[in-house]
């Protein structure tokens, strides 16, 4: 697409490929930091690239800041949790703001983070830190004991985190004191919280000016497996409870523009609970999701409320209204396979008959034997559904648990 | 997002019709997806393209929705960097693989790839790189290729490797089917199995089955063949009905009765009706044996007939009666009926009056099989005669067809053609060959002085054991494999191509020990490439050479490239004869070990194996193309025919043909450059 040289040139960090197409289709110039090993295609493909590999931030990091900055980079943007403090660092130098390296640190690290949101006066769960086996025990009793549970009764159980890695990943739920032998060393050391039992929701907000520019609720019918949007209008009703949080989080974390990803959990009592919050695209294709409800591409909305040089009325041009424009429901499910052994992928046909099975990014299994999964795990593959009723699609998801997609 | 809110808004689909429309958005998104799509992110789009696709082929009329759109998928990028993208060079026969694939994929892209033929080949799609005359030819290609899929319902095989994927090129062909019309398929296909058996291959298994559903469809008063499907009457009766008591089908039983009460004017007529029927086809109709079996008890007079012998195989027949009567008990069956065409050829090539062959076919006929070998017949043949007589069968079938060999679907080529040269010019060793891997699974060949055992010998070039093949083969050709190979490894570090060493060792002392090869092997370059084809004109060519025909069959080489002339691999073949044709061109005829040697190799280079003075089982090629394939021969260095005299104009014309072909990227710097210090290109 034509680019306007007026508006502002823009770095993704990180490699995307979803992201680098939509930064094709948009009007702004931009180049891709990457590692050395996207070269050869960068070149093929003819993609502006500059390498990077992003180690742990060190001594040669204002290197990277000052060729964008030569190149005339005004902004850049983290594409994963891995690159948000790079990202951090390097708009500190590029917008002349030293406070966003600062702001980036607390928006890695899952035990600061959740202080600063206490600090903010945002509800959060009882949590703490873990450096070994000893600690956690100790924190499953406390959280049993203030919850007045009796010896035998069963406990409720406690989560347990890695400070700075995406969703999921290293996430475990422990009950007993036997479970926490199967925690290796090395995870350590890790955030603990109590469990809250309520109703686990996501967020995707786009700031632009320190405001919410476009608010959407994802829905997760089982956490780590399914997730739709936009949420169901049992959830919906709470946007306006939903919006007054993220705007005391916006506050709190001093956001001025970008994308956050923060999640929350609703009690049954209306309640909302902060549980953690990312700065940068979510996980498990909701931008995929966003695209096949609304018609926008979320990474260009990313691109347009990063660029300083975006105006208020093209953010305002650019948006839908939310859940008003909402064309359908859209969800994925995430496809872990349930059997130790398998052979092939073979979508059930009740799945694929279904009106509202719409396409599948599984691929056939490379080996045969199924690693055992650890904590949450990474699953195979994503199957999409869209449909007309949250209700059936929700049902939908749900079912997919009981089916075996490899066999 | 190009959504077609009506179709979403209703929700709800009833079957069928409903749910092919709802696919359809479906696909129409994701075609859209694809075509807007930069080509570095095509390839992230593509797999939800093909997978709606499938579902849509998947359901009734999914095919013809499919046609309609053929225009729009093809310029989304479906075919982009792929072999589909160049429909002008797709070969028909390699649909058949394509389309039992487990891989949904490549079934997928391979049906798409079919109705985008079909709406070219209607007009609706006029295309850039194929005209509407070329596609409608590929598709009756494809169809006549692949015509099981018209008329029979998944194998075990297919519902295990395919599951419900083998419906789609069932959906697909029907499609086919009713936009091109049965009678251009029909035809195509007895054109091609004619053609096919011009070429006397010893297993006819798949073009029976191909004659078999001809039948069927000739019976099915549901498919309207209009005026064509005629030619197959031949075919047809050879096969089901060839004479006069066997004309319905009636049934071994049945049959077997009639003759016991036919007088002899009437078992003449029955031996000249099979004969006939034999000696037009290459086929032979279970009846038959039936037949030949009850003449046992008559005079060897009505035998003859029934083999339909010349004078030579009559003679042969009447010096060997005993031998003759007793392969006829233990090798021809109704289920073995290829037995007596094998027979028969084998009386009429007067190889019996070799004198070691007679005594090494009683061999055979006693011959005990290992444990090993008996399970492999049964396993690719099954029980219906025992292994011993399936053996035999195969016997027969190789001596009288000695250019019938094929090699199956496997990189055996040298197996193959070994075997196939044994039987044309040293019979007997081929009957030591068949007897010590049948009885003893052992066989010791000698390399340069050195006994190599198969036995021994860890590998072959094919990875797994080759099951689709004639019974000889499949019994010998696992041990000669694992020779070849071992052959191969004592050459290892010596310097230039191995066959020079492996090819006299393996075939027989009467490959020539001069080797001549016209790529360098370390850069893959052509080398020396004048020298090598006056050589070759001196060796072969009768103008060249002082009119000496061929004495031996030789061992030689080709550069096989496919119908856009572009290069495919090294091939290994038999050189048989080199005379001028019925229209004065000089050819160089061939055996090709692959199963059908009719191939075109482009550039105008087009394999015959019919119509120009070929025998059965030869192909052939003017002497100039034949030469332009070449890349290694064989000689005797001893009979050099004289260089000098091939003009350099003809020399020229053969060069070009390779520099057109296989050769593009092989020529080496000018000479004068090679000092600058030549790049060696991949090879």
């Amino acid at each position: 697409m034509e680019k306007n040289p007026d508006k502002g040139y823009i770095a993704l960090l990180g490699w995307s490929l979803n992201a680098i197409e939509a930064a094709e289709n948009f009007d702004r110039r931009y180049l891709v930091v990457a590692p050395e090993w996207a070269e050869e295609y960068c070149q093929k493909h003819d993609i502006p690239y500059v390498p990077w590999n992003f180690e742990r931030l060190n001594d040669r990091s204002m290197e990277i800041a000052e060729t964008l900055q030569e190149r005339g980079v005004d902004v850049a943007i983290p594409l994963f949790e891995e690159t948000v403090e790079w990202a951090g660092a390097i708009n500190s130098v590029l917008l002349d703001n030293p406070r966003l390296y600062g702001q980036s640190l607390l928006l890695r690290d899952k035990a600061l983070m959740k202080r600063r949101a206490q600090l903010g006066g945002i509800r959060v769960g009882i949590f703490e830190e873990a450096h070994d086996k000893g600690d956690v025990i100790r924190f499953l009793k406390r959280v049993n004991q203030t919850l007045l549970k009796l010896d035998g009764d069963p406990n409720d159980p406690i989560h347990l985190k890695a400070f700075d890695k995406a969703g999921c990943l290293g996430h475990r739920v422990i009950r007993t004191p036997d479970e926490v032998d199967t925690i290796p060393d090395e995870e350590f050391p890790v955030l603990m919280e109590s469990h809250l039992d309520g109703w686990e929701f996501a967020v995707e907000a786009w700031i632009h000016n320190g405001k919410i520019a476009f608010l959407n609720i994802s829905e997760y019918v089982t956490l780590g497996y399914s997730v739709f949007v936009p949420a169901s209008p049992e959830l919906e009703q709470y946007r306006p409870q939903i919006t007054a949080q993220i705007e005391k989080l916006i506050k709190a974390f001093d956001i001025d523009f970008g994308l956050i990803h923060p999640e929350y959990f609703v009690t049954s009592d209306g309640e909302m609970y902060f549980g953690e919050v990312a700065y940068r695209p979510p996980g498990f294709k909701v931008f995929e999701l966003l695209e096949r409800v609304y018609g926008f591409n979320a990474y260009q909305a990313s691109m347009l409320v990063f660029d300083p040089k975006t105006t208020p009325d093209e953010v305002k041009a650019f948006f839908p209204r939310e859940v008003e424009d909402a064309k359908c429901y859209a969800g994925c499910f995430g496809v872990y396979p349930r059997r130790r052994v398998v052979s092939r992928l073979e979508i059930p046909e009740e799945v694929e008959d279904d009106p509202y099975f719409e396409s599948h990014e599984l691929t056939p299994p490379m080996e045969e034997t199924v690693t055992k999964r650890t904590a949450f795990g990474t699953h195979w593959g994503l199957i999409y559904f869209k449909g007309e009723d949250p209700n059936r699609l929700r049902d939908m998801l749900k079912h997919q648990e009981e089916l075996d997609f490899y066999v | 997002m190009a959504t077609n809110r009506d179709m979403q808004d209703t929700g709800q689909f009833p079957p069928s019709d409903d749910k092919l429309q709802g696919l359809l958005v479906h696909l129409d998104e994701a075609t859209a997806l694809l075509g807007e799509a930069r080509d570095f992110a095509k390839p992230g789009k593509l797999s939800r393209v093909l997978d709606t696709a499938r579902r849509v082929l998947l359901q009734p009329g999914g095919a013809a929705a499919l046609e309609n759109r053929a225009r729009a998928l093809e310029e989304a990028g479906v075919f982009l960097g792929s072999d589909w993208a160049t429909p002008q060079y797709l070969l028909p026969y390699l649909t058949t693989y394509s389309l039992k694939s487990a891989d949904a994929n490549t079934v997928v892209i391979e049906a798409l790839s079919e109705l985008r033929l079909l709406a070219v080949a209607k007009g609706d799609y006029p295309h850039s790189l194929v005209s509407a005359e070329q596609a409608h030819h590929y598709l009756t290609q494809v169809m006549a290729l692949n015509l099981w899929l018209l008329f029979s319902a998944p194998s075990e095989a297919e519902r295990e490797t395919q599951g419900r994927l083998a419906q789609i090129p069932r959906h697909l062909f029907r499609h086919l089917a009713e936009r091109i019309g049965y009678e251009h398929i029909i035809d195509k296909l007895i054109e091609e199995i004619w053609r096919i058996l011009q070429q006397r291959p010893i297993q006819v298994e798949s073009v029976k089955q191909m004659i078999t559903q001809i039948a069927i469809c000739h019976a099915d008063p549901n498919i309207d063949l209009g005026a064509s499907g005629q030619g197959a009457d031949r075919l047809v009766s050879s096969l089901f009905g060839p004479t006069r008591a066997s004309r319905e089908d009636p049934g071994i039983e049945i049959y077997r009765e009639r003759l016991s009460s036919m007088d002899n004017s009437a078992l003449q007529g029955e031996a000249t009706g099979f004969a006939r029927a034999m000696h037009d086809t290459g086929l032979v109709s279970p009846y038959h044996p039936v037949l030949l079996r009850h003449l046992l008890d008559h005079g060897d007079h009505l035998l003859a007939e029934a083999l339909g012998l010349s004078s030579t195989g009559r003679d042969c027949l009447l010096c060997y009666r005993e031998l003759a009567r007793a392969l006829i008990r233990g090798a021809v069956h109704p289920a073995t009926p290829q037995a007596v065409y094998g027979l028969t050829l084998t009386l009429e090539r007067g190889i019996l009056y070799q004198p070691p062959v007679a005594p090494a076919m009683w061999r055979q006929l006693g011959l005990s099989l290992s444990e090993w070998s008996q399970q492999r017949l049964i396993l690719a043949f099954g029980d219906a005669v025992s292994p011993r007589a399936r053996l035999l069968e195969g016997v027969l079938c190789m001596l009288g067809l000695p250019l019938g060999v094929g090699q199956g679907n496997n990189p055996t080529c040298q197996s193959a053609r070994a075997l196939s040269m044994w039987a044309y010019n040293d019979p007997d060793y081929l009957l030591q060959m068949v007897a010590w891997a049948a009885r003893d699974d052992e066989i010791i060949m000698h390399f340069e002085g050195m006994p190599l055992s198969s036995m021994a010998s860890l590998s072959g070039v094919a990875q797994t054991l080759p099951m689709d093949l004639d019974p000889v083969s499949l019994i010998v050709v696992p041990h000669l494999d694992r020779i070849y190979a071992e052959m191969g490894r004592r050459c290892i570090g010596r310097e230039g191509d191995p066959h020079r060493w492996v090819n006299p060792e393996f075939h027989g002392w009467w490959a020539g020990r001069g080797f001549r090869i016209n790529v360098d092997v370390a850069t893959g370059q052509l080398h020396e490439l004048d020298a090598f084809l006056r050589h070759f004109y001196a060796s072969y060519h009768p103008y060249y050479n002082g009119n000496q025909p061929l004495i031996h069959p030789q061992p030689a080489g080709i550069a096989v490239t496919d119908s856009a002339a572009r290069f495919i691999g090294w091939h290994a073949i038999t050189i048989l004869r080199v005379s001028l044709d019925p229209s004065d061109v000089m050819r160089v005829y061939f055996f090709n070990p692959n199963n059908d040697s009719g191939q075109d190799w482009g550039d105008g280079v087009q394999v015959s194996t019919a119509g120009n003075a070929e025998r059965f089982g030869e192909a052939s090629l003017p002497f100039e193309q034949f030469a332009s394939r070449l890349y290694i021969f064989h000689y005797d260095p001893l009979e050099r025919g004289e260089l000098a005299r091939i003009s350099q104009e003809e020399l020229d014309r053969v060069t070009q043909y390779i520099h057109r072909s296989w050769g593009a990227d092989r020529i080496p710097p000018a000479d004068l450059q090679a000092d600058a210090g030549p790049q060696p290109q991949d090879y």
